[in-house]
């Protein structure tokens, strides 16, 4: 209770007092060399680039132009050969494996164009996995995991294994997987590449719903210029750089849901901090 | 078996049980997964049991064949000695009474609950006259106070057999004759025997037949064939044979407990008899304890065939391990995706590890227990062929009875280390399989692309490169066995990754392999002393690093191997499409292709050296039986109160004449020696045979080796051997188990010599080392010993009284045949209880039984077929469902249904060949570099035999369980259906 209570004193303090909040992410100088015998191959050329909480960012470019790289780099999956990456004011690579993995499973979500669900484990098992990971309670974890297909509109499919699910069910599934522990950020590679033009509709109008509604932080890779089209920041790349850094509307502004970087740097989020905000109607209307 | 393991093994049993139940119940989500992941492929998961169940059913048959010899030979000991545990001799009733009155202060010994005197000696019994007679030429004849016997010992609480021996004594011209005899000679009570005591014939009414138990079975161990006679009965007849006849005394002690629990006063009561008996102990009162040596001897030879079956298990066992990391690798490959996504999720490393761990651990409790089960079923088979086998060596005797046993101790460690290996096997691969590439896992990109290589791992495997460099230089120095194999070894394979820092992974894989096999094949070369010290450790390390190394060689230049075959991969059409199928899915994936290449390889490598260990001994025997016979046909034994007067005249005259041609006289004594191949600090048992000057000439046995001193004729180094009382002869299998001895005992080296009757100690010079002295093993009613030659003045110097010439050997007439010469002297001498052993058929029967055990090991290798078949059909299973798309989307591009069969027939036989051929080939160049090349083989003259006869079918079979395996697989892959194969991704 009492970090509970700290926590929301700083949050509020931080808005009353009007401080621009540090940005969620912070990549400096990030390279990335891929090897293979003796050709070496440079996939991300210095980076720099920063994320504020609440944003929706695309990375767009063509085959080869570093944009998953950037995704693995910057979340941590993969390390990096120079540079540093900063998330919620702990610097990921300053990390060892052990402390980075259990980083990722309380700040993190990932959406792949792959669903990857486990195949033995029925759709509200799958979800709850992220809350089991941190140490939520089992029947905490169920009624939160429940909830959150609730929301993602497959409510009634919980019980159902991922054979049992259309592919634009499965995505959502790993979307409310991605999102049941309440991550700072939300990391999607391509989460519509597998699916026909009205399932990536569904699941971009759901990852759209989630960070207006809930400030959610989404950066995804895609090659739908769509997609990219209706982010709120679109950044574009070549040859392992940054070539555009584009905001087409205002970055959606801190919700309390959201996490900010300096209140995940005071606190990382307890294994059973509060649930979220009940969602609005229109976010299951919306999927 | 090895109860001094149990601890140990319980311990780490319940620590693996307490680390899976914690995880499974503070980690429910874990265990649910592993639960799940577990049902979900009911085929494979059977596959899996059935792989793994039989390493613990191999485990457990070893020990079960260890329990039975134990058992059976502990049983014998009980009910042949009853409540006897020490046993006092002297060879005349006048020291027989003083002994006696000595040992009478005993009975008031607290640890001492019976003493009893006996009167024996050895006698030839016959029943019937002319053709219809039948006779045991060398009985025991026993004089016992019945009524003391009756109450002679305690039964004690273990409620084992007691004395046996009961009732009135038997009248003068009375006897009572055990079973043993009864069975032997058909005799019912009231029927008549002859027993020559001392020679003379002397008719005796049976008055009854006692059960061969106890003291009604007294002798030597199984061969206990007694009949019991009024008192005075014996010494009467040695009176009225005249000479210096005497009957022997044997006071019989009894420890305080039961006929199990006496033997463990064992020590303290001889020492008291010892002590009681004084100075007599030197002047012809020896003290034996027979039941206390049964049971070491129980436990010894227990813990040999246990150990023996359990090496021969080992690489089956091994192949058991190379399945279930197999079938991880493999699990791993088709979860990759998951697996990526749960680390991406925030899982560490060790709950991955966790969740495979308890998924492994719910396949290795139940292939642990049903295991248990079928070790029970092939110990018990083994049992039964063995007790055949058995019973051929047991000629002359009473065979040992094998009765199937198996301890709960046994039981347990067999489940236990079962289990435990199949745990730590899992803990090792999921270790490794953890540490995926997150990316390459999720994208299904393959591994290890842009990863840098761990600086851990680079400068680790260095140090111990330079490490294991260091602790191979002693090691080959001294020809240690399996560290002169190993430590070369592991430091060519931990130079891998630093090698590989300059130049590429074939290059550096092809080179490290080709060393490691090189060296694997021609250590023995350099180091030709390597397997002396008899460790079967050795050989599982040469076994492993030649065909593990050979498995690498291939898997990394299988495109090399591969162009022979471009004549029928490169056909256009659907044969040559299946052929291309069929050689590069398996060449693709290597690692799951090298574990099953080493399952089949290793097993077929053994099987097929085992094959030619019993060619090798099989094509010796004509070589062995002229070495061992000298030309002699016979081996006569007679009773020492019976001997033969002037044996060279009295068997050269009459219608002998011209059926023998040359009679040597043996002068035998028995006593103990020490051990100078070092391996043993006990006492051996030897005896010593004695030659007449005259036997140099015909020099009886071909020698191996001599001092050079004696000159580079053998029959002038025998010769000097009989002249010199300072020498003595060897055999090579002198104090050894496991095979002949090579250069540890060379001659010049010394080795001393008791006499148990005066405890006087001799030593003497190794002169020599015979080729072959197999017919000398066994000798009538004695306990094996080690055969030790001399010059029969020398064996007389040092037992006195106790070397009596009671062996001869007989040379027969050309165109005499053995069988009818041995009869006839048995009958013509039975008065004498002479016992004509056949020599050339003696040692081809122990050849035969050699040949027969090496087919009991080869029965029970092949178990580990069975491992490498099923091996395979979990390749194919897997196959079939990874392929799904691919072999959809070849049907849906028109290829027929037949092809998609052909070609995963053709990829399981490919793999079934390359192994079968892999691992043949290795084991006939290694087995023929070993008989080349070893000195344990360096006696036989006949060319390297190859025992096609076994080794083809043996492959045969192999090949077509293969393909019988891979049917099912192939015929699911024919028929899968295009349309639902391109669609539905799992």
């Amino acid at each position: 209770m009492v970090a509970i209570w700290c926590r929301w004193f700083a949050e509020i303090m931080v808005e009353k007092s009007g401080m621009t909040a540090t940005p969620l992410l912070r990549a400096e100088g990030v390279r990335k060399i891929y090897r293979t015998g003796a050709v070496e191959v440079e996939a991300l050329r210095g980076l720099d680039l920063e994320v504020e909480a609440g944003e929706l960012v695309a990375v767009m470019g063509p085959s080869g132009s570093g944009k998953t790289t950037l995704l693995n780099c910057l979340s941590g999956l993969d390390d990096i050969d120079g540079g540093r990456v900063i998330l919620g004011g702990v610097d990921l690579f300053a990390m060892p494996d052990a402390r980075r993995t259990e980083h990722r499973a309380r700040t993190m979500g990932f959406v792949f164009q792959a669903f990857n669900l486990i195949p033995v484990f029925t759709a509200v098992e799958n979800v709850e996995l992220p809350l089991l990971l941190v140490g939520v309670a089992p029947a905490q974890a169920r009624r939160r995991a429940a909830d959150m297909l609730e929301r993602v509109g497959l409510g009634a499919r919980g019980a159902h294994r991922p054979n049992e699910l259309s592919g634009g069910e499965q995505q959502r599934v790993t979307i409310a997987r991605a999102l049941v522990a309440r991550p700072a950020i939300v990391w999607a590679d391509e989460p519509t590449g597998n699916l026909d033009s009205e399932m990536a509709a569904q699941v971009m109008d759901l990852l759209r719903t989630l960070n207006r509604d809930e400030g959610q932080t989404i950066i995804l890779v895609t090659h739908d210029p769509g997609i990219g089209a209706a982010a709120g920041r679109l950044i574009r790349m070549r040859d392992g750089a940054l070539i555009s850094d584009e905001r087409r509307a205002p970055a959606n502004g801190p919700v309390p849901s959201a996490p900010s970087a300096s209140s995940m740097a005071a606190s990382p989020p307890a294994p059973s901090s509060p649930s979220a905000p009940e969602a609005p109607d229109a976010l299951t209307s919306a999927v | 078996m090895y109860p001094e393991l149990t601890r140990p093994l319980l311990v780490l049993l319940v620590a693996a049980a307490a680390a899976l139940i914690t995880v499974a119940a503070v980690r429910p989500f874990l265990r649910r997964l592993a639960l799940r992941q577990v049902s979900r492929r009911p085929l494979e998961a059977v596959l899996v049991i059935a792989g793994s169940l039989l390493g613990t059913a191999i485990i457990v048959g070893s020990f079960a064949v260890g329990d039975t010899i134990d058992h059976s030979v502990r049983n014998t000991a009980f009910r042949t000695l009853g409540p006897v545990d020490e046993e006092v001799y002297s060879n005349d009733l006048t020291r027989g009474d003083a002994a006696t009155r000595r040992l009478a202060a005993l009975r008031v010994d607290p640890d001492v609950d019976g003493l009893l005197t006996v009167v024996a000696d050895k006698a030839a019994v016959s029943r019937g006259t002319g053709a219809a007679r039948v006779a045991e030429p060398q009985a025991q004849v026993f004089e016992a106070d019945f009524a003391a016997a009756a109450t002679f010992g305690d039964r004690g609480a273990d409620g084992r057999d007691g004395s046996h021996l009961s009732g009135a004594n038997p009248a003068p011209g009375s006897a009572v004759v055990n079973t043993e005899l009864a069975d032997s000679l058909g005799l019912r009570a009231g029927d008549t025997v002859t027993a020559y005591l001392y020679g003379q014939p002397t008719q005796l009414r049976v008055e009854r037949v006692v059960p061969a138990r106890g003291l009604a079975a007294l002798g030597f161990a199984n061969i206990n064939r007694d009949l019991f006679v009024a008192p005075g009965t014996l010494a009467a007849a040695a009176a009225r044979a005249g000479g210096d006849n005497s009957p022997s005394t044997i006071t019989l002690v009894s420890n305080r407990g039961g006929v199990e629990s006496g033997s463990t006063l064992t020590d303290a009561v001889e020492q008291k008899i010892r002590t009681a008996l004084g100075g007599l102990t030197t002047s012809g009162a020896q003290v034996t304890t027979p039941k206390k040596d049964a049971l070491a001897t129980a436990e010894d030879v227990a813990g040999q065939l246990g150990s023996l079956f359990l090496f021969i298990g080992s690489f089956s066992i091994i192949a058991g391990v190379l399945l279930l990391v197999n079938v991880f690798v493999m699990l791993t490959d088709e979860r990759r995706g998951q697996l990526g996504m749960l680390r991406a999720m925030g899982m560490r490393r060790r709950r991955l590890i966790s969740a495979f761990l308890l998924e492994g651990s719910i396949y290795g409790v139940v292939a642990a227990a049903l295991g248990v089960a079928a070790g029970i079923g092939v110990g018990w088979a083994v049992v039964l062929v063995a007790a055949q086998i058995f019973a051929a060596f047991q000629d002359g005797g009473n065979a040992l009875e094998l009765t199937f046993a198996i301890t709960p101790t046994s039981l347990f460690n067999g489940f236990a280390a079962g289990f435990l290996i199949a745990f730590a096997t899992i803990a090792a691969t999921s270790a490794r399989v953890s540490r995926l590439n997150i990316i390459a896992a999720i994208r299904d990109l393959p591994d290890g692309v842009g990863r840098k290589p761990r600086r851990s791992l680079l400068v680790g495997s260095a140090l111990l490169a330079v490490l294991c460099t260091a602790a191979a230089v002693p090691a080959v120095a001294s020809s240690e066995g399996m560290t002169t194999y190993l430590f070369p070894a592991l430091a060519v394979l931990f130079a891998v990754p630093l090698a590989r820092r300059f130049a590429g992974t074939r290059a550096v894989s092809t080179v490290a392999s080709a060393l490691v096999l090189a060296w694997g094949l021609l250590a023995n070369i350099a180091r030709p002393d390597v397997y002396d010290n008899g460790s079967t450790a050795t050989y599982v390390v040469l076994g492993v690093m030649v065909t593990g190394a050979a498995v690498v060689l291939l898997s990394v230049n299988q495109d090399i191997v591969l162009r022979p075959l471009r004549l029928l991969t490169a056909r256009a059409g659907e044969t040559g499409l299946a052929a291309r199928l069929a050689v590069t899915y398996p060449t693709s994936r290597k690692f799951r292709t090298g574990a099953t290449l080493l399952m089949y390889s290793l097993i077929i490598f053994t099987l097929v050296i085992i094959t030619e260990m019993g060619a090798i001994i099989g094509a010796g025997t004509d070589q062995a039986v002229v070495e061992a016979s000298a030309g002699y046909a016979i081996r006569a034994d007679v009773a020492p109160s019976t001997l033969i007067n002037d044996p060279q005249l009295t068997l050269r005259s009459g219608d002998l004449a011209g059926q023998i041609t040359e009679v040597t006289p043996l002068t035998i004594g028995r006593g103990t020696s020490d051990d100078p191949t070092g391996r043993s600090d006990t006492p051996l048992p030897v005896v010593l045979i004695g030659l007449p000057a005259a036997a140099a000439t015909s020099h009886p046995l071909a020698l191996d080796s001599w001092l050079p001193s004696l000159g580079a004729d053998e029959k002038a180094a025998w010769r000097g051997i009989v002249a010199d009382s300072r020498y003595v002869v060897l055999d090579p299998y002198f104090n050894s188990t496991t095979g002949p001895n090579t250069d540890q005992v060379k001659p010049g080296a010394t080795i001393t010599l008791t006499d148990p009757a005066t405890g006087r100690a001799q030593k003497k010079i190794i002169a020599a080392k015979v080729e072959n002295a197999l017919p000398y093993y066994s000798f009538p009613a004695q306990p094996p010993a080690y055969p030790v030659f001399a010059g029969a003045d020398t064996v007389r110097a040092i037992y006195g009284d106790g070397a009596q010439d009671t062996s001869l050997l007989i040379r027969a007439a050309p165109g005499v045949s053995d069988e009818r010469l041995a009869a006839t002297l048995q009958g013509r001498f039975l008065a004498n209880g002479l016992i004509a052993n056949r020599i050339e058929r003696d040692v081809r029967r122990t050849f035969a039984a050699n040949v027969s055990f090496f087919r009991l090991m080869q029965g029970y290798l092949a178990l580990g077929l069975l491992v490498g078949i099923i091996g395979l059909g979990v390749v194919m299973v897997r196959a079939v469902r990874e392929r799904r798309r691919t072999i959809g989307i070849l049907r849906a591009l028109g290829v027929r249904s037949r092809t998609v069969t052909l070609a995963f027939l053709g990829e399981s036989a490919f793999v079934a060949i390359e192994g079968i051929v892999l691992g043949a080939g290795l084991s006939l160049l290694t087995s023929w570099l070993m008989y080349t090349n070893s000195p344990a083989f360096g006696g036989l003259d006949v060319a390297f035999p190859v025992d096609w006869a076994t080794i083809g079918p043996t492959v045969g079979a192999t090949l077509v369980a293969s393909l019988l395996a891979s049917a099912g697989p192939a015929r699911r892959a024919a028929a899968i259906r295009p349309a639902v194969a391109v669609r539905v991704a799992d």
